[in-house]
């Protein structure tokens, strides 16, 4: 099982959970500087997208925002 | 209702950008009467910002913290307004936004939302973050909803509706944005931070 809960829905990976926070933006094709990320709570700051490893079971909030104001 | 207006009137809001969401966000705050609001923008009233946003024709050329805070005046002379004419950054929003209860993302590119989001979430301890994305366009008035995400993070809009896309910004749907805004700080701001 490759399996994380993104936005509260369980996503699974069958080849595999992406290795890093930067992994999965870039599977997902979503651009990091326009994106929030809270693993399991906890704010993931943008320049450590690359380090933070994931782990089968998390949970993943991702905000993306879109330009407007 | 038990002393709404006492726990408002106690309450600091502070408004990152103050464009059609900012400066409406701080009419509704005003008129709700709220204490004290913090206003923060880099940027001078344009003639193509009157589409949406709360300033007047004989503003145009004004700086925006000096035009909306003369506005604000005039509806509610009890207004503590702090204002700073200045781009807001990573460094600089801890401190000048260290009072504040209540901070509204009100800014126009999504880089910008990402940076301050994160400044707050990562730098401030306590300050609760009411964030605006998807709001361009017109119609689909109900697909703008206010989402909590964290406990110090909340989200209003579309989450799609992007200029990027070409979608022009109009003053009805970024009100309605605006407005959630304003509404879920009120809310937050009774029923959780002011004791």
């Amino acid at each position: 099982m490759n399996t994380l809960k993104i936005n509260g829905s369980e996503r699974q990976f069958p080849d595999g959970t992406p290795g890093t926070l930067a992994d999965l933006l870039k599977k997902l094709n979503v651009k990091a500087e326009t994106v929030v990320a809270e693993i399991d709570g906890q704010i993931i700051e943008r320049d450590r997208f690359s380090a933070t490893k994931l782990t089968e079971g998390q949970k993943i909030e991702l905000v993306r925002f879109v330009p407007g104001g | 209702m038990p002393d709404i207006n006492k726990k408002l009137k106690q309450a600091t809001v502070a408004i990152a950008g103050l464009g059609g969401l900012g400066s409406t966000v701080a009419m509704a705050l005003a008129r709700a009467n709220i204490g004290r609001l913090i206003i923060a923008d880099f940027d001078k009233v344009e003639i193509s910002n009157l589409n949406r946003q709360q300033y007047f024709l004989d503003q145009v050329g004004q700086e925006k913290v000096a035009a909306l805070t003369a506005n604000l005046l005039r509806i509610n002379p009890e207004l503590k307004i702090t204002g700073y004419q200045q781009k807001l950054t990573e460094e600089n929003i801890p401190k000048l936004f260290a009072d504040a209860d209540v901070i509204a993302e009100c800014f126009d590119k999504a880089d910008q939302k990402q940076m301050i989001v994160q400044t707050v979430l990562a730098k401030m301890e306590k300050a609760v973050i009411v964030s605006a994305s998807g709001l361009a366009g017109y119609g689909s008035s109900n697909q703008i909803l206010t989402r909590r995400i964290s406990k110090r993070l909340i989200l209003v809009g579309d989450n799609q509706s992007g200029i990027d896309t070409g979608l022009p910004l109009t003053a009805p749907r970024v009100w309605i944005a605006a407005s959630q805004q304003a509404n879920a700080i009120i809310e937050i701001l009774i029923d959780e931070i002011i004791k």
